[in-house]
Formats: C-alpha cells, structure tokens, sequence
C-alpha cells in the first residue's frame, strides 16, 4: 500500500463511477422514466440528469482520470515512443485513442441533447457507453504492476 | 409469361409470403459475411497460414457455395411450380454446409488434416442431400417449360460430389505430406470440376432464366431448347474430363474440354440472342455479361493449357487462370445476380425495392469497371505492381458492394434505430481499438521446428526486432527463412553463416535457405544500431541445448566450469598479466598522499576476450590504499577519460557536493578524507549512471587495519566485480546492466584469471585475505575450497576471532560491502576460492590458491 496505490485507486474509482453513472441511467433511469413520467416532466427530468452527468464528467471525472492517468503512465515510465511499441504501449494508446473517441462522443452527445436533436442524442449517448466499457476492457488488458 | 412472375411466383402462391422472404435474407447475410471475410483476408495476406489457399476457399467453399445452395433451391422451386422443399431441412443443409466449411478451412489452415477431411466429406454429404432433394421436387411437379433445368443443378451437385471428394483427397494427401504426380493430377481434377462443374452448371442453369429477366424480356422458345440441348455435352465432356485429367491422359482431358467447350457454347447461345434483342441497362445486367465473357476468356485458356502442358504440370499452369475465373467469373456472377435479386428477397413494398435496388445499384459503372480493370490486370502477364493494383481494384469493387449489401440488410424495417446506430458505432470504434491494442505482438517469439528433412520458418522484421527470435530445428535440418519486413523502415537479415537477404523495402520478402544444421547461427540486421537494439535471431540446433558443458579435466568438482559465453578454460593471452593479489602492509606516516588517474583502456577480462575497461590508474580493480585508523588521506584525482568521472571513497565522512562531483575530462579536483574507521572499504566513481560506470571497472578498496591488528604470514585482497561484454554504450549491455544480467564475474578484474595464474601460498602459513564486493549489483559469498576461516571481520566488526571455538565458511557480502577471513593451509595441495553462489563461480568467480610444501 503506497500512495501510488491510492493514485490507482482514484483512477480506477472514476472510471466505475463514470461507466457506472451512464450504465445506470441507461438501463435503470430512462426505462423507468418512459414508463413513470408523462412528455413533458420526463424531458425535463432527463435533461437534470443528463446536465448533472455532464457536470460531474467535466468538473470531477475529466480531472481525475486525466491527473491520475498521466501520474501512472509517468510513474510506470512510459515514453511517447512506446506508445506505438506492441504490447503495453500499443494496448496503452489503443485504450488512449478510444477515450478520446467516447469524450467526443459524449460532447457531441451533450450538444445534440441541447439542440434538440434526440434520436442523434441517443445514439451518441449508446456509443459513448458501448466505448466506455471497451475501454474497461483494454484497461483488464494491461499488465498489472 | 411476365419474367417477374417467374422468380416470384412461388412466394406468392405460398401463404405466409414473409417467412420465406425472412428466411432468404438471414442466408443471403451468409454469404455477404463470407464475402466479407474473403475481402478481409485478401487484405491480411501476410498474416494468414496458407493465405491464397485461405482466399479461394473462403469465397468459393464459403460464399459462392452458401450462394448457390440457397439459391438452386430458390429457382427450382420457382420453375418446378411446386412446393418448396422442407424449410428446417433446408435450413439443416446449410446449416451443415457452413459447419463443414468451416472444418475444412481450419483443417487445411492449422490442422490436423483429419478435421479438413472430415469436412469435405461432409460437403459430399450436403451435396448428395441437395441432389436428392432436388430429384424429388422434379418428380413431384407437373411437366413444365423450364422442368429440364434443374438438370443443370443436378449436374452442379454431383460435381461437387466428386469435387468435393478430391477435396478431401488431396487435403489427406497433403497431410500426410505427399506430393508428386498423384497430387498434381488431383488438384487439376479439383480445380476444373468445382470451378466448371459445380459454379458453372448451377450459374448457366440459373442465367437461362435469370437472365432474361434481369434484362427485363421474355424467355424465347430457343432458350428452352438450348438449355435441353447444351446439358448432356457438357456433363459428359466435364466427367472425360476429370478422368483425364486423374488418369493423365492429356489428350481425352482435351477431348472432354473440348465437348464441354461445345457444350457450354451451345448454353451461352440462348443467352446472346436475349443480349441482341434487349441491351444491358442495369448494373446487374452488365456485371453478368462481363462475367459471361470472362468465362469464355477462361474456358478458352484451360482449354489450351491442358494441350499445351498436359496433365502433370498443371498445379502451376493453372495458377494464373484462378484470378480470372474467380474475380472474373464467380465473383461477378454472384455479384451482378445479388443486386438483382436482394431487393426483391428484402421486400417491404415497391418503395422499398426501389431504395433497395437504388442502394445495390450505386455507382455501378465505376465498380463494374474498376474489378474488370483489375480481373484484366491480373489475367496479363504483367509486372508485379500491376499485379497488386489488379488486386487492389477488384477488392475495392468487391468490398464497396459488401457494404453496400450490408447496408441492405441491416435496415430490414425503415431506418436504424438510434440505439442500435449508437450500438453499432460502439462496437465498431471498441473493435478498432482492440485490433490496434492487438496488432503486432502476435507472432510467437520463438519457433521450434520439428525435426525433419526441409522446413520453412516465416521470419518478420519489426519493432527492432525479429520474429521469432529463436528458432530451433533438429541438426542437419535444411532451414528455409522466409523473411518479410513488414516495419516501416528499411530492413535486412544477415546469418553469421554468411547468407543475407537484400536491404528489405517495407512489405518486401526475401528467402533465405541455410546449409543443414549444425552449429547455432546468429542473424541481425545490418542497419547501423538495429543489432544494437535487439533486432537478433538466433537459430539453435536441438542438441546443443540439451548437451551439457563438458567438465575440464580435474580432480576437484570445484575445477571445471564455464560461464555464459566465456570460454573459461581458453588460455589467456601471451603477455597478460593478472593483478597483483598481494597486499603489502600499511605504509608508515599518518598522511598518504596519492594521485589517481582515470585511463579509460582495454584490458583481458577473461580468456582471449579484451574489452574496453574505465579504470582509475590503468588498473582492475584501481589501486588499493592502505592505512591506520587515524590516518588521513590526501587524493589527486585526474580525469584523463573521454567523458565525465568522480570519485567517492566510502573511508572518509564529508560532504559529497564537492569532492565527489563529477569532473570534465581534463579537470582534477583534490579529495581529502580522515580515515578514522577501520575496515574493507570501497571506493567508486560518483558519476550518474553508476551501475554502468562500476560496471566498465571504475572500483577500487580502501584498507584500514584495526588497531592491534596481527601479523600474518601473508596477506591478499580480492576485489570481486561483475563482467559486462560489449562495447560501452551498447543497447544490449546497457539493457544487461540495467536488469543485472553479468556475462560473467571477475576477481581482480579477469574473469577466472587466478586458475591461470594461481596464488601461491605454503601449507601452515597464516593467510588473510580482504574481501570487498564491487558489485554494481551483486555481492559474493566468499569461500576457500577445502579450509575453514578462523578469522573472519566485515564491516568493521570481528564476527569470529582465532581463540573462540568456532568456524566459519563464507564471508558474505552486499555489494559495496568488505571485510576479511584468516585461516591456515592444513597441507599442500590446490585450494580454489569462490564466490558460493555457484552460477556466479562458474561465470568466473572463481581462482586457485596453489599451496607447496614449507
């Protein structure tokens, strides 16, 4: 137990709370909310929810992983030319670029929501999740230390 | 008869239309995703066992055959008027079609042979249970027009049959390692029943119909009777045929061509005259006729293959027919028929197969254009790079259309939700993802090669490195590399036995092939630094690392040894001369003044190997000091090195900032301690990074005798350090250093040096010798074979003393630790010392005291 293990578990702690967060809404949140709530509260339910979600990600979720991420890489001693290395590097930078992928898909996501644009909404919103849990899983993929 | 009729006529006669349309469409994403799978190995060749093998067979065992058996059953049903075979049945066909498919592709592709055998038979199976099928559909229905044409299917099916038995044959064969005649005439017979059989009757057999209506026209009374005239011809011209082809009689093979040539020209007949009453207007239209000529095209050049290079050659003659037959030919066929009939089969109202066709029909022209580019390209003897682009354009077209047709299919009913939109982009952008994470760690990194008379072995070039980077292969095995630069930047291979392969472009290939087996071989790359940074393989033959080291003759299991990659018991070289191990006692005076020059020179650190050493004063270890507690110490130290260096005397207490800075070459600083401790101490160069500095011979030790310390009959030091080879600065060594991976140790700075110059002593004498370990990583356990210390001081403390009753057998120390052991030769004889931690002993740790008589 050292403080680099609390560095991880920050990191690990956002990334559950992240793909939680959104697994929750999706197949708990929305499908009751269809059912319970008639048009006009359960628009504006939704959009608390999805604003909130929006906040949390870019006040807390973004600074911690970003933080902690780069702390670990830096700690474990990684270098911009390993990234393209196969192995560690290479999963690394997969699981970098598939990041990027979601936190753009779930800007667009945010943006389509406010434009009114609901059925692009949800789509952004499915591929955002479907990505984050690929990154769950590029993430089991690198080595433990 | 209206042409639309007769393809549809059956689905609307049968009540419920749906589940027929519903079913047609799941089989048809078969062969779409066969047809995918074929793109995505044609793109993957380098990566695949058995990749042109892998490519044909995924399109025409996969797709084209899925294709045909879906379909065959489509149109005699359509034609015969008839209820349509058992759907679950149907359903059962296919279903084992792909199974046995799959069996036969993982079979042929990794084996064991068996698995492939077993699948072909298993397609026989399928094929004899769609001619029986087919059979009774005929039997059953009432006399028609077109009742004569599911002959052709039937032809198609037995040809499959037998196809598909040679098949199983030749993957038996080729098993069991056969190769020869046998599999060259059954290979041939292969080919030309699957291809002229099997696709060939099934596609005239359907294009007698089909055609006229994807021409939108009626079907002419002349079409009937050709279709009647022209199947016995070519059945039987096929069937002579592959009995000539089996039996080598190249002249009844040609004979058989010849009437199926005839034959098929009869069939073609019906199909011009509907081209001369109505002209193509539609993509699928003129995909079908380009794939009609290409057939011809293809005909015509087997026919005067077979008579111009007999029956036994044709593995290889055949070879450059194969593109033009399947992209030309099958693949357009199928192609040109899937965008007239997807539409149809997806239904969803006149709307719908108007989006439908639209969406197949997109950009057709350009397509249609670039894959007859590219089937021409790769049908004329044309250079390599022409080559690629043929293949380039025909998978272009081929796989534009795939997602073309996946696009069809996956909006069934209006658009896509968002959900299943987003789903989709989610699954894509993951699976991306895990194929970057994925890529390029995947070839194993070693290779055994089982013993055997000839192998190849696939070698890549990438990442600095080769792949694999052992191979080992029994003696006398006649290895063939075939080496493939599949990196960025420019590659080569080079043996130790001297073969080497040209300077490798990016994606380029090379064969190496190596005299049989004997000794291991080393390769590299040759591009300045790439050795350096592990670009290495080294080929090893199986006996030799299951061969033990032989013993060097001697009495003590002590004496023989050898280190890794030291020949330890070579001779060193004329002229060398090991480091003085005696010690002499403590000069008088309380101040010691000394001048220490770093010499950065080459010395011999173990047997016939010289390599470059830093040193402080020109020898390994530097200088011993010595001196009383109390006593101070006054060194000039002088850089007259390459590169920067400092010095730190762990004797002394003082602030490190100045004394142990480092100093430019050059420069000289002046380092003045008090020794007022007693003890084996160690002195290092200060500078960053140590471990490499230490490692390249950069210690030395100070001693400070404890007060009252007793006189000795003699008196020695051992400094024990770690042996890298290589040059300073080499990747591989610094690498070795870094993970504390020695080539070998060395007392006094050679390795093994005291076997060849022992340290002679008397029986009775009192001897003490001091110890400290340089390290920069290891430390010793210092022992005298054959004697027990009496005495024995570390780090500054007496642990055992003469008078008290007990022994001791090792002095151990970390690294950077000293201290000494006292101890009396009982008689004469040869007392080696080690370091006890034997693998370090026999990588050179190791020395002999040779004791004479008094």
């Amino acid at each position: 137990m050292t403080w680099w293990s609390v560095v991880r578990f920050l990191h690990v702690l956002g990334a559950a709370l992240w793909v939680g967060g959104q697994l929750t809404v999706s197949l708990i949140v929305l499908p009751l909310a269809r059912r319970l709530l008639d048009g006009e509260r359960r628009a504006t339910v939704l959009r608390e929810v999805g604003r909130r979600f929006g906040m949390f990600t870019a006040a807390v979720f973004l600074p911690v992983q970003l933080a902690t991420g780069v702390a670990i890489a830096v700690h474990k001693g990684v270098t911009w030319a390993s990234l393209l290395q196969p192995g560690y590097g290479r999963v690394l930078a997969a699981k970098l670029l598939l990041f990027g992928a979601v936190m753009l898909a779930a800007g667009l996501h945010g943006w389509a929501s406010g434009a009114g644009r609901a059925g692009t909404a949800r789509a952004l919103a499915v591929a955002s999740l479907v990505g984050s849990l690929g990154i769950v899983l590029l993430a089991t993929a690198l080595p433990a230390t | 008869m209206p042409p639309v009729e007769v393809m549809l006529g059956a689905d609307k006669e049968r009540a419920p239309a749906r589940p027929r349309a519903s079913w047609h469409l799941r089989a048809n994403a078969i062969v779409v995703a066969w047809l995918g799978l074929t793109v995505a190995a044609a793109l993957a060749q380098g990566e695949l066992p058995a990749p042109r093998w892998l490519v044909v067979h995924l399109f025409l065992l996969g797709a084209v055959s899925t294709a045909i058996l879906i379909w065959s059953e489509h149109f005699a049903t359509a034609l015969l008027r008839t209820r349509g075979p058992d759907q679950r049945a149907s359903l059962t066909r296919l279903g084992a079609l792909n199974a046995a498919t799959v069996a036969v592709l993982a079979g042929v592709t990794v084996g064991p042979w068996p698995v492939a055998a077993a699948g072909a038979a298993a397609i026989v199976g399928v094929a004899c249970w769609h001619a029986v099928v087919l059979a009774r559909m005929v039997k059953r229905a009432l006399p028609g027009r077109f009742g004569h044409v599911i002959g052709w299917y039937l032809a198609a099916a037995g040809a499959l049959a037998t196809g598909g038995t040679l098949g199983g044959l030749l993957a038996a064969h080729t098993g069991q390692g056969g190769h020869g005649v046998a599999h060259a005439r059954m290979y041939a017979a292969h080919t030309e029943v699957n291809l002229f059989g099997w696709v060939t009757f099934t596609v005239l057999g359907t294009l007698f119909t089909l055609w006229p209506t994807v021409l939108r026209t009626r079907l002419s009374e002349v079409t009937r009777r050709c279709s009647r005239a022209a199947l016995w011809p070519s059945v039987a011209g096929l069937a002579v045929t592959v009995a000539g082809l089996l039996l080598g009689w190249r002249w009844v093979a040609v004979a058989g061509l010849a009437v199926y040539a005839a034959g098929v020209a009869v069939a073609l007949a019906p199909l011009v005259e509907t081209l001369r009453r109505r002209r193509p207007h539609t993509g699928a239209s003129w995909t079908l006729a380009a794939s009609g000529c290409w057939l011809v095209v293809a005909l015509v050049a087997d026919l005067v293959i077979v008579a111009t290079r007999g029956t036994d050659g044709l593995e290889s003659a055949l070879e450059p027919l194969l593109p033009l037959l399947l992209a030309g030919f099958v693949a357009q066929v199928l192609l040109g028929s899937l965008m007239h009939l997807l539409p149809a089969v997806l239904g969803g109202g006149p709307a719908r197969f108007k989006e439908n066709a639209a969406l197949l029909e997109r950009g057709w022209p350009y397509r249609l254009a670039a894959a007859n580019l590219g089937v021409a390209l790769l049908a004329l003897p044309l250079p390599e790079p022409f080559g690629l682009a043929g293949w380039a354009l025909v998978l272009a077209s081929g796989a534009a259309f795939v997602a073309l047709a996946a696009v069809a299919l996956l909006r069934p009913r209006g658009r896509m939700s968002p959900a299943h939109a987003g789903l989709v982009a989610g699954c894509l952008l993951t699976a991306a993802a895990v194929a970057v994470a994925m890529s390029g760690g995947d070839t194993p990194a070693r290779h055994d090669v089982a013993p055997g008379g000839a192998r190849t072995v696939e070698v890549t070039l990438s990442g600095m490195r080769v792949r694999p980077a052992t191979i080992t292969a029994a003696p006398g095995t006649v290895l063939t590399l075939r080496v493939t630069n599949t990196d960025a930047q420019r590659h080569d291979l080079r043996l130790s036995t001297g073969e080497r392969t040209p300077m490798l472009a990016p994606g380029a290939t090379a064969a190496l092939t190596l005299a049989p087996l004997a000794e291991p071989v080393d390769g590299w790359c040759t591009v300045a630094g790439h050795r350096a940074a592990g670009m290495t393989l080294r080929i090893t033959p199986t006996s030799a690392t299951a061969a033990a080291p032989t013993a060097a003759p001697g009495a003590a299991a002590h004496s023989g040894h050898t280190g890794a990659g030291l020949d330890l018991g070579a001779p060193m070289s004329p002229g060398w001369k090991p480091y003085d191990p005696v010690l002499p006692p403590a000069p008088g005076g309380g101040t010691h003044e000394v001048e220490i020059r770093v010499k950065e020179t080459e010395q011999e650190v173990a047997p016939g190997v010289r390599r470059t050493v830093w040193t402080f004063g020109g020898t390994l270890p530097g200088p011993t000091l010595r001196g009383k507690v109390g006593d101070v110490f006054v060194v000039t130290f002088v850089n007259d090195g390459t590169i920067g260096h400092g010095i730190d005397f762990h004797a002394g207490a003082l602030a490190p900032d100045g004394p142990m800075r480092t100093i430019d070459p050059g420069q000289r600083l002046t380092y003045r301690f008090r020794a007022d401790r007693a003890g084996a101490w160690l002195y290092h160069c200060s500078t960053m990074p140590m471990s490499h500095h230490i490692a390249h011979g950069m210690y030395g030790a100070v001693v400070i005798d404890p007060p009252e310390l007793k006189k000795v009959d003699r008196e020695f030091v051992l400094v024990q350090g770690e042996l890298y080879l290589g040059r300073p600065g080499d990747a591989a060594q610094a690498a070795r250093i870094r993970e504390s991976r020695p080539d070998g140790w060395m007392f006094n700075g050679t390795a093994a040096g005291y076997d060849h110059a022992p340290v002679t002593a008397k029986a009775g004498e009192r001897v003490r010798v001091w110890v400290v370990a340089a390290g920069p990583g290891t430390g010793t356990a210092f022992h005298v074979v054959g004697v027990r210390f009496d005495t024995v001081y570390k780090e500054g403390a007496y642990l055992l003393r003469e008078d008290q009753p007990g022994g001791s057998q090792v002095l151990d120390l970390a690294p950077a630790q000293g201290g000494f052991v006292e101890w009396v030769f009982p008689e004469a004889g040869h007392y080696p010392f080690v370091d006890h931690a034997m693998p370090r002993a026999e990588a050179g740790a190791h020395g002999i005291f040779e004791v004479r008589a008094p």
